[in-house]
């Protein structure tokens, strides 16, 4: 198991956001978690990342326990996240915002440069364009791009794939799954059933913070519990739509 | 006898200092923004008091509500003016526009009325009066009452009204209170008018019973970051609170160390704050 | 290749420019301008470090200015040495105050530093000036007359004029090497997100610590520098508020968080200030700070990356930047 999160809850006073959630993913694996707007599943998705405490449980990494890491040990020890808003650099061009990123392994500026052109060509972008005129596709992309120059063993991809036109959504599942290919293990948080149909193998399905259902994706998409959480959603169709 | 009058003048002193704090703790509370110009609002609302009485001879109730109403449309004119526009940008343009503003007040009220220090010609509440033994100046002991009693007005105010509840949406969740119908940007500049407003008429009460100058400014926007930093940041009850032990223990400092280190024990409790309990007595962090 | 030429060239016709200043423009005058010109440039390009770079806006530097500019001139009170002696231990003094105000405060959001900076500035200043040992108000003086060159106490403007530059190479140099290395670019990631820079695995508590640690250094020799050629400190001219303020502007002005941005500010501000001074005498410092105030709120409002911003998007050209070719 290279990820795994045991019993798992988090309380802002007295609501309970996420309760008792577990996890495991093994290596090379795709995760979705998905589930209706407050159900927990980013709540959860920001223990796994670092970015928030949880108030009980545990979570480990490869043997460690990364349950009260900071963000930063968290990429240092290989997991990486993306942001529903990617806070690109604006003020540096593409290839100097993952250079940031590659920094991080790579300390020398030579090394860092070519790592980074590497991952800018993998992920299709220009590396002297500035950043602040990059549009919305290009800057989700460089977001996945800042993170995957760190080298991480686990993906944490957060909505990453909102917002986009059917064309450029069939090109980040493309390259999402390029990464994968890579040896990247995957967690995807997401909206877009096309994502989950097509990408993950196993699915976990969040309701009022716990995990209501897992299995895989047509398995779950069938799930009376499931039906009944997104009841008025309309999430029937497995169809690439916008998330507002 | 007299450590009674000491403690009475420092919690005098600290009730108004907790009327123009609370308009501070209420911009950081919504807007996560620090007015480094506030101090500069206070030693305006005392030059109105001023030229008020001077001018068109009110009386205190006249000067008072003057100084609210000219500070709380200053308010409303720099928050569409300049914070509006810098609230969205990177960190320095925030922190430079009041910093910036905060010479541009203090150096034009230099440039205007001179650095010597002014008092009220005689008014309404001038004379002593004598309280079971302790000797208070008329002014201070009407200004910290009315102080004490503002500040709460502003704590119900904002916790019983609708207004008020619109404007703690506004804080707790602007999107949300978007969809609620709530419009951000005007409530907004009501809590930088309301913010200004308070420290004017703080500065008006002040003016009736202690000695100022431009200098003032700097002096009191300093006290103003302790008080929100001991009572927590975004709460008005809480800068009640800490105004006025904040003028205590000035009041206390200047009595047994000498009135140059009342300051410096007050400048010190900051830093300490900030190491050891950033959210204060109170609040949020 | 054109392009490669240019700033190369740019570079060596300022250099000449500096260097060649007071021996062109020779009158004490003159020379005297130019001296306050490279102090300026010098704290503003210290303070861009920290304020400018990392984006971490401190209103309060003039505590390491005033403590680098006390420690020489105590040790020559107290005990007779060269003013030299004191700056390694203004240095040190303010590498350390650096860290006890940044240490609490970078953990918190970027408001708390600022406040920080200017309480912490205020209360040295005010307790300075009660502590006889420093001299209280009255402050400290210097050598009146010099034992040797190493009292740095010159009757003409020249030499320190070029102690000046060379300092303010030194800090340009290690500037632009910060610039182009990993430090540099975790620093413009914390300036533009905290939050983004985390998840790459930038320490960014650490990194801003060496931020103002490096800056606060540069800022005590500024004020070394300052204490050698007025030969006098006083807790007003060391720590305060206006001393801060016009480091802030100097960068500001220019170009905050641009290599040669505080040297652009400089150039405007102090022949600016001189002129305000001369033309409407004592009473001109207090027309010159409602000016300064104005100034930074329009920089605030309308254009926070300064003149150099300005330059750029009035005339939009490939930004070179040593590294990213």
């Amino acid at each position: 198991m290279l990820l795994e999160a045991i019993n798992v809850s988090k309380a802002f006073g007295s609501f309970l956001a996420v309760s008792g959630a577990d996890l495991s993913v093994a290596e090379h694996e795709i995760i979705g978690l998905i589930g209706p707007n407050g159900a927990g599943k980013s709540t959860f998705f920001n223990c796994l990342a670092g970015d928030t405490l949880p108030t009980t449980g545990r979570i480990v990494f490869d043997g460690n326990d990364v349950t009260r890491a900071s963000p930063e040990a968290h990429a240092r020890a290989g997991i990486g996240r993306t942001f529903q808003v990617p806070a690109t650099f604006e003020d540096m061009t593409v290839l100097e915002n993952v250079m940031v990123g590659a920094y991080l392994r790579h300390p020398h500026r030579n090394d860092a440069r070519d790592h980074a052109r590497r991952i800018v060509e993998l992920t299709g972008l220009r590396p002297d364009q500035p950043g602040r005129s990059l549009g919305t596709p290009g800057r989700k992309r460089l977001g996945i791009a800042r993170v995957l120059a760190t080298e991480p063993r686990l993906l944490l991809l957060d909505e990453s794939l909102a917002g986009l036109t059917p064309t450029e959504l069939q090109e980040a599942i493309a390259l999402v799954r390029r990464v994968h290919e890579t040896g990247v293990t995957i967690v995807i948080v997401e909206h877009i059933m096309e994502v989950i149909m097509t990408l993950t193998k196993r699915v976990l399905v969040f309701n009022q913070g716990h995990v209501i259902a897992s299995g895989t994706p047509e398995a779950v998409v069938k799930d009376e519990a499931v039906i009944e959480a997104y009841l008025g959603r309309a999430h029937r169709r497995p169809a690439p739509e916008r998330t507002p | 006898m007299v450590f009674v009058q000491v403690i009475t003048g420092g919690l005098l002193l600290g009730a108004i200092y907790a009327l123009f704090s609370s308009g501070l703790t209420l911009i950081w509370g919504m807007m996560n923004f620090i007015n480094f110009a506030h101090g500069e609002f206070v030693m305006l609302g005392m030059y109105v008091a001023l030229l008020v009485m001077v001018w068109l001879a009110g009386g205190p109730a006249i000067f008072g509500i003057a100084a609210a109403v000219a500070l709380a449309a200053l308010g409303i004119v720099i928050y569409f003016s300049l914070i509006r526009h810098v609230i969205r940008g990177p960190m320095l343009a925030q922190i430079l526009s009041t910093f910036g503003l905060a010479l541009l007040l203090r150096y034009s009220a230099f440039w205007i009325f001179s650095s010597n220090f002014r008092s009220l010609p005689p008014n309404a509440l001038s004379g002593t009066i004598n309280l079971g033994g302790v000797f208070l100046p008329v002014a201070q002991l009407v200004a910290g009452v009315a102080a004490i009693a503002l500040t709460i007005a502003l704590h119900l105010l904002l916790t019983q009204t609708t207004v008020g509840s619109k404007l703690l949406a506004v804080a707790e969740d602007r999107t949300a209170a978007m969809l609620m119908g709530i419009r951000p940007d005007r409530m907004q500049a009501l809590a930088w008018g309301l913010s200004a407003g308070a420290a004017g008429i703080a500065g008006a009460l002040m003016a009736t019973a202690y000695p100022w100058s431009p200098s003032v400014g700097e002096t009191f926007g300093l006290i103003a970051f302790v008080v929100v930093a001991l009572g927590g940041f975004g709460s008005v009850l809480g800068s009640l609170y800490a105004g006025l032990i904040i003028g205590l223990i000035q009041a206390v400092s200047a009595y047994w160390l000498g009135a140059i280190y009342k300051d410096i024990v007050v400048y010190g409790l900051f830093v300490a704050l900030l190491w050891f309990r950033p959210q204060g007595l109170m609040g949020k962090a | 290749m054109k392009n490669l030429a240019v700033p190369h060239l740019r570079l060596v016709l300022l250099a000449a420019a500096l260097l060649a200043y007071p021996l062109v423009f020779s009158s004490a005058f003159y020379r005297d301008v130019g001296v306050t010109f490279l102090l300026a440039a010098i704290s503003a390009s210290a303070w861009n470090i920290v304020g400018g770079y990392a984006g971490q806006v401190s209103v309060g530097h003039s505590m390491f200015f005033g403590l680098g500019a006390y420690t020489p001139l105590l040790f020559y009170t107290l005990f007779g040495w060269s003013p030299i002696a004191g700056i390694p231990v203004g240095i040190v003094l303010s590498v350390v105050l650096a860290v006890v105000i940044g240490m609490p405060t970078f953990r918190l959001t970027g408001h708390y530093f600022s406040m920080a900076t200017i309480a912490v500035a205020e209360l040295i200043r005010i307790f300075v000036g009660t502590w006889d040992f420093v001299g209280a108000a009255i402050g400290l003086q210097g050598p009146a007359v010099a034992r040797g060159w190493w009292d740095l106490t010159f009757r003409s403007e020249l030499p320190y004029y070029y102690v000046f530059l060379a300092v303010l190479a030194v800090v340009l140099v290690t500037t632009a090497i910060v610039e182009s290395r990993r430090f540099g670019f975790y620093l413009r990631a914390i300036k533009a997100s905290e939050r983004a820079a985390r998840s790459l695995g930038v320490p960014v508590r650490q990194t801003k610590l060496k931020a103002l640690a490096l800056s606060a250094a540069f800022t005590s020799v500024a004020g070394s520098l300052y204490a050698c050629k007025t030969g006098f400190i006083d807790p007003d001219s060391g720590f305060g508020i206006l001393v801060s303020v016009q480091m802030v502007i100097v960068a500001a002005l220019g170009g905050a968080g641009m290599l040669f941005g505080p040297l652009l500010g400089a150039a405007i501000l102090i022949p600016l200030q001189t002129a305000t001074n001369t033309w409407f005498g004592g009473g001109g410092s207090g027309l010159t700070y409602i000016l300064y105030g104005g100034i930074i709120v329009l920089i605030a409002r309308f254009e926070p990356g300064g003149l150099f911003e300005l330059w750029h998007r009035i005339w939009p050209q490939r930004r070179s930047r040593a590294h990213a070719a």
